[in-house]
């Protein structure tokens, strides 16, 4: 098992540059990675026993993956399968699926590695990867949107090294299990770090413009895995030091109502979507031990919406519900809709339920009212006009399918949540939505300020969040 | 905490302000290299904690080595960050085009819907 996953993680790359020489089988061997991931992530999750790796003495890269990993691997695999698939008729160059199989595969040593300074290399791989896929058009609005995100990472990034650097000052090693036995600075300079790599709370403001500026299948890359390489590690840390547990979750309740709170008002779509990832990621930090079926299931859904907003005739929402959508795009769009709001059938359910069930008692107003405004805001979506004509190519609706066929069958990761109580609360809590939808939100029209968003405001925001941090590590 | 590890925070926290306060994007850019500059800094100190000499162990007598993890870690580090830098300037070069005088409040009303 070592030497296949040593094969695995390192061959993303290898098949990356040699796309750049074979230009004309750029898809065909950009596709061949997720197939091969995907085997692995399967393996990984059904397999009990952890495999732990140091390569190369003391001071190697240390790797270990388990069942959390396989669940986030699998999460790559599909959502990487399904964006390649819809750019497959597109006129994009090999450029592009160079840096699509160099990205998918940093993403997966973050998903595996144990160690500090290779978590820091994969996550400065992936900014840069993901820069170059953001700026992928050349146009003027989508280099400022890449260089604002670099920008700010990098900063985040040069956080997280001190923090490091501090823990091996401690304890004379890089291994994550140093992190609890280093001084409160380090814990706050790494978690700064990841929170803003992973796009939580406030230090996550940067998300909604990056995510919805970019190309369709580009945001959905960026909600459906990228953001969480930033929480991954984070779960991690909870799972593994039990002092640093209750602040994750906190920031889990945190961020998800911050994220509801936005998009309940947003009138874009793309935006609203991005700041549900925001929400979403919440739901994965609000317990840790269940955070990998979360993460499944929350990045194959985000990247099937973000794919059909993509498609829909207009981004904003007014002018929506004017224009009659195709029958069949509006159920995909309403299958994805109501599998975010956790409907039964759809695994967006058992990830809530499952979720629900391991939040301490502190967590559950918080949880509740988030899981209550993510069904108000994607009324929104489920109730736009249908009845029009426009037909959309099949290089749409293969990804399409393999991305909702595979949140039905990802039911099977959890089937006990179908009892009669788990399946009455989420149909209770979708009829207040609406109730609250229909009664309120349709009729209000209000504006929230997006001064925060600024780079300066991004940038500012840091030391604020660290200093938080320190204290909340300290208490 | 000595004078020098004063001096070598001082440049991250320099370079940090500079990044808020400076308008121009070149500058900006600038402020995160003498922040980065300075965490390098703070690596080789670290590193050199329990003593000077290079890590190289063929020497006669023992002596006081540096310690020699930081600093192939801060190696890696330092490349990684040059790239990205080369990277980030090359975007500039395309902006400054439309807008020569990089100012980031200009450029934000121009790019941010």
């Amino acid at each position: 098992m070592s030497s296949i996953t040593l094969i695995w993680i390192a061959l993303p790359f290898f098949v990356g540059f040699s796309i750049y020489l074979l230009p004309k089988l750029d898809r065909w061997l950009a596709i061949a990675i997720p197939l091969l991931s995907f085997g692995y992530g399967l393996q990984r999750i059904f397999d009990p026993f952890p495999l732990d790796l140091a390569l190369l003495d003391n001071f190697g890269v240390t790797l270990s993956s388990d069942t959390l990993s396989g669940y986030f691997i699998l999460t790559n695999a599909i959502v990487t399968a399904a964006v390649l698939l819809y750019c497959w008729q597109s006129s994009k160059s090999a450029f592009f699926y160079t840096q699509m199989c160099i990205l998918h595969g940093s993403v997966n040593a973050v998903f595996i590695c144990a160690d500090l300074i290779s978590l820091y290399v994969a996550l400065e791989i992936i900014g840069v990867a993901a820069f170059l896929l953001i700026a992928y058009p050349r146009t003027d609005r989508s280099i400022w949107v890449g260089l604002r995100y670099l920008f700010v990472s990098n900063t985040a990034m040069l956080f997280y090294l001190l923090g490091a650097l501090l823990v091996y000052q401690t304890t004379h090693s890089f291994a994550f299990a140093g992190v609890g036995q280093a001084p409160p600075e380090a814990v706050a300079l790494i978690f700064l770090g990841l929170l803003t790599k992973g796009g939580i709370f406030v230090s996550g403001l940067w998300l909604p413009l990056t995510h919805s500026e970019s190309e369709t299948p580009v945001s959905a890359m960026l909600s459906g895995v990228v953001v969480k390489t930033g929480v991954f590690p984070l779960v991690r840390f909870a799972l593994l030091i039990p002092e640093l547990d209750p602040i994750v979750r906190l920031f889990g309740v945190g961020t998800a109502l911050l994220g509801v709170g936005y998009a309940i008002w947003e009138k874009d779509s793309k935006r609203m979507l991005a700041f549900h990832t925001v929400s979403q990621l919440g739901f994965i930090l609000a317990a840790p031990e269940v955070g990998g079926f979360y993460a499944l299931t929350h990045g194959l859904v985000k990247s099937a919406l973000f794919l059909i907003a993509g498609n829909l005739p207009s981004r904003n929402l007014k002018e929506l519900q004017q224009i009659p959508l195709s029958m069949p795009l509006w159920v995909a769009l309403a299958i994805a809709s109501f599998s975010i709001s956790g409907f039964p059938l759809l695994s967006g359910f058992g990830a809530k339920v499952l979720t629900m069930k391991a939040l301490v008692p502190w967590q559950v107003v918080g949880m509740n009212l988030a899981a209550l405004g993510t069904t108000i805001s994607f009324a929104k979506f489920i109730f736009l006009p249908r009845g029009g004509k426009e037909s959309l190519k099949s290089s749409f609706w293969l990804p399409i399918l393999l991305l909702l066929g595979s949140l039905v069958i990802a039911n099977g990761f959890y089937i006990d949540a179908y009892t009669l109580t788990n399946i009455v609360k989420p149909l209770v809590t979708i009829g207040i939505g609406w109730l609250v939808y229909w009664g309120i939100i349709r009729r209000v029209s209000f504006k929230l300020p997006r001064v925060i968003e600024q780079l300066e405001h991004l940038i500012g925001v840091m030391s604020l969040m660290l200093s938080l941090l320190f204290w909340m590590v300290l208490a | 905490m000595s004078i020098l590890e004063a001096l070598v925070l001082a440049t991250i926290l320099f370079g940090f302000f500079g990044i808020i306060l400076k308008k121009n994007l070149i500058m900006k850019i600038l402020s995160m290299d003498v922040m980065s500059t300075g965490v390098i800094g703070y690596f080789v100190l670290v590193a050199s904690q329990r003593g000077l000499f290079t890590p190289i162990a063929n020497q006669k007598e023992a002596v006081a080595y540096a310690d020699p993890v930081p600093q192939a870690v801060i190696l890696t580090a330092i490349v990684i960050g040059f790239s990205i830098q080369a990277l980030m300037l090359v975007g500039v070069m395309k902006l400054s085009r439309d807008t020569p005088t990089l100012e980031v409040s200009e450029i934000e009303k121009h790019y941010t819907p």
